[in-house]
């Protein structure tokens, strides 16, 4: 077994590289075939958001403690204020976000220049697995009291989201 | 009788009256502190405890208040149900893998990484099973039996957690019962503070009034003579002063060959024709208000426009004590009891009075050098 192993063909090589992308490829595409838009609802008319179009506008890349992971971060996303201008026309009083996840949640207050939507960390796009697609996180949030120990201050950096829609 | 009046010391009250203010001050301040701090007291500690309460319950009952240890645990929980479903093996595999997925990002948090020694295993375990599904190169039934490990591990994360969340609700609850002892006995010493200053401020308020009553009533009788009842030589000057820019008449009044009565009769019997004397003139001169400036002399002071009613004042002073007919067993003239009566008229100023009181002296004067018994007014004084 160990001289089959070490002596490989290059056909057995090249088998294996296949069966490995065949594999990563397998994961990914699942999560892409669950996860590959944003819906954007506003009253009776829903409008998805392609997941790559989202990636695309991802203009803003920072670096940030998450306390999820419990270390640094570098994030890509976009200003949510500006995004919500461009999808709405104006920031709503209150959005409803639904989540991969089945968390569902009515909040206000997002006319914030300190919101992101962040759509890829460290340069990988998020995933479900990342708590992706898309993932709000706010940028400064160190006057804000928050104890990146308990995890409960972040609830609002709302994970998996799969639609947003405006409360008016 | 040609002593002129001297302006009277009025007692000086102020110094002490301050002193005493400021004292009540004091304890009213106390008082009403001890009510604040109380009041502080309160609202500081439903501040303290309202944000912990929210802490620990504020979430409960939806999404956010059960534990990601949790939700990853229910989440491979269905994908085992989908796994042993009846549905299509694709579409079983597909639910499974979206399952696995959620709860391997409710799952991968730094702090059951650090603190959960199975958690890098299980996650591990998760990845590999997700490689295979999506390769669609493992049976169901060996999927779901690789789901054990994890759940079990969730699991324990899970009861650990809640352990820790109710020692830390129980040492919340210590700590609320411990600050509810201080709250109360803290409250119930300052409000009996709070009382105890109150009585001392009520109690310094009677003493004030009581003090205040008294200064009164020792000015009152500093105002008063003793043996009539009637005023004094300073009353007199501040009732003048009291009437300024009026029309005033002042009457004095000498008992004659007083000393004479009091030899014969003695001093309690002399003292006894004071009295009687000051009860006729106030009868007779029922508009006047009376005074008693020495042993025998009295003085009137009246309401009086001009001298012919001062004379007419005197005139009827004299009538009354003729009717009177106060014996006097040791007059000279073997008379009853005689009066030299001395008038003046003046508007009452602090300056006019000395001059009237020296007019109405000299007309006294002149009435006892004419043989006593008798009145006389000074025309222009």
């Amino acid at each position: 077994m160990n001289a089959v192993a070490l002596h490989r063909s290059p056909w057995g090589r090249a088998r294996d590289q296949l069966a490995s992308v065949l594999m990563v490829v397998g994961i990914m595409l699942p999560t892409a075939a669950f996860a590959q838009a944003l819906s954007i609802i506003n009253g009776d008319v829903t409008q998805k958001v392609a997941l790559s179009d989202l990636r695309a506008m991802s203009d803003e890349t920072f670096t940030l403690y998450d306390p999820y992971q419990g270390r640094d971060v570098e994030m890509q996303g976009l200003a949510f204020r500006t995004f919500l201008i461009e999808q709405f026309g104006e920031v709503p009083p209150a959005l409803h976000f639904t989540a991969w996840d089945d968390y569902e949640v009515t909040l206000e207050g997002w006319d914030d220049p300190s919101w992101y939507l962040i759509t890829a960390e460290e340069g990988d796009p998020l995933t479900i697995r990342t708590r992706g697609p898309a993932r709000l996180v706010e940028r400064d949030y160190t006057n804000d009291n928050r104890d990146v120990e308990n995890l409960r201050d972040f609830n609002d950096w709302i994970w998996m989201i799969r639609s947003i829609e405006a409360r008016w | 009788m040609t002593s002129k009046p001297k302006p009277t010391d009025q007692p000086s009250m102020q110094p002490r009256a301050l002193a005493r203010q400021h004292r009540y001050v004091t304890w009213l301040s106390l008082s009403l502190m001890s009510f604040l701090a109380l009041m502080v007291l309160m609202v500081y500690e439903s501040r303290w405890v309202y944000p912990e309460i929210q802490a620990y319950f504020s979430q409960t009952g939806n999404l956010t208040g059960q534990q990601l240890s949790t939700r990853a645990r229910v989440f491979l929980q269905d994908a085992q149900a989908e796994l042993l479903g009846d549905q299509a093996e694709q579409d079983a595999l597909d639910a499974a893998l979206l399952d696995i997925e959620l709860a391997y990002g409710l799952a991968d948090m730094h702090i059951y990484r650090r603190e959960y020694a199975c958690a890098e295993s299980s996650l591990a375990d998760l990845d590999r099973l997700g490689v295979q599904l999506a390769a669609r190169n493992i049976d169901r039934f060996a999927a779901v039996s690789m789901l054990f490990a994890p759940i079990q591990c969730l699991t324990h994360i899970e009861m650990d957690q809640l352990d820790r969340r109710g020692a830390a609700i129980n040492d919340f609850s210590e700590s609320t019962r411990q600050h509810s002892q201080v709250l109360t006995y803290s409250s119930l010493l300052i409000f009996v503070m709070g009382l105890v200053f109150w009585w001392l401020h009520e109690r310094q308020l009677r003493r004030a009034d009581r003090a205040t009553q008294e200064t009164f009533e020792w000015m009152q009788r500093a105002m008063r003579d003793p043996l009539t009842g009637i005023g004094n030589r300073s009353a007199l000057h501040q009732d003048v002063l009291a009437k300024q820019h009026q029309t005033l008449g002042l009457i004095l009044v000498d008992i004659d060959f007083f000393k004479q009565y009091n030899d014969a009769c003695g001093h309690p019997q002399g003292d006894t024709l004071l009295r009687q004397l000051a009860t006729l003139i106030g009868e007779t001169l029922e508009e006047a208000k009376l005074y008693r400036l020495g042993g025998d002399e009295f003085a009137a002071l009246l309401d009086c426009p001009d001298v012919a009613t001062l004379k007419r004042y005197c005139h009827q002073l004299m009538e009354g004590l003729r009717e009177a007919d106060f014996p006097h067993p040791a007059h000279p003239d073997k008379k009853g009891v005689t009066l030299s009566v001395g008038g003046s008229c003046f508007v009452a100023d602090e300056a006019t009075f000395p001059y009237a009181y020296e007019a109405a002296d000299k007309a006294l004067y002149q009435v006892k050098t004419m043989g006593r018994d008798g009145w006389q007014v000074t025309e222009d004084a």
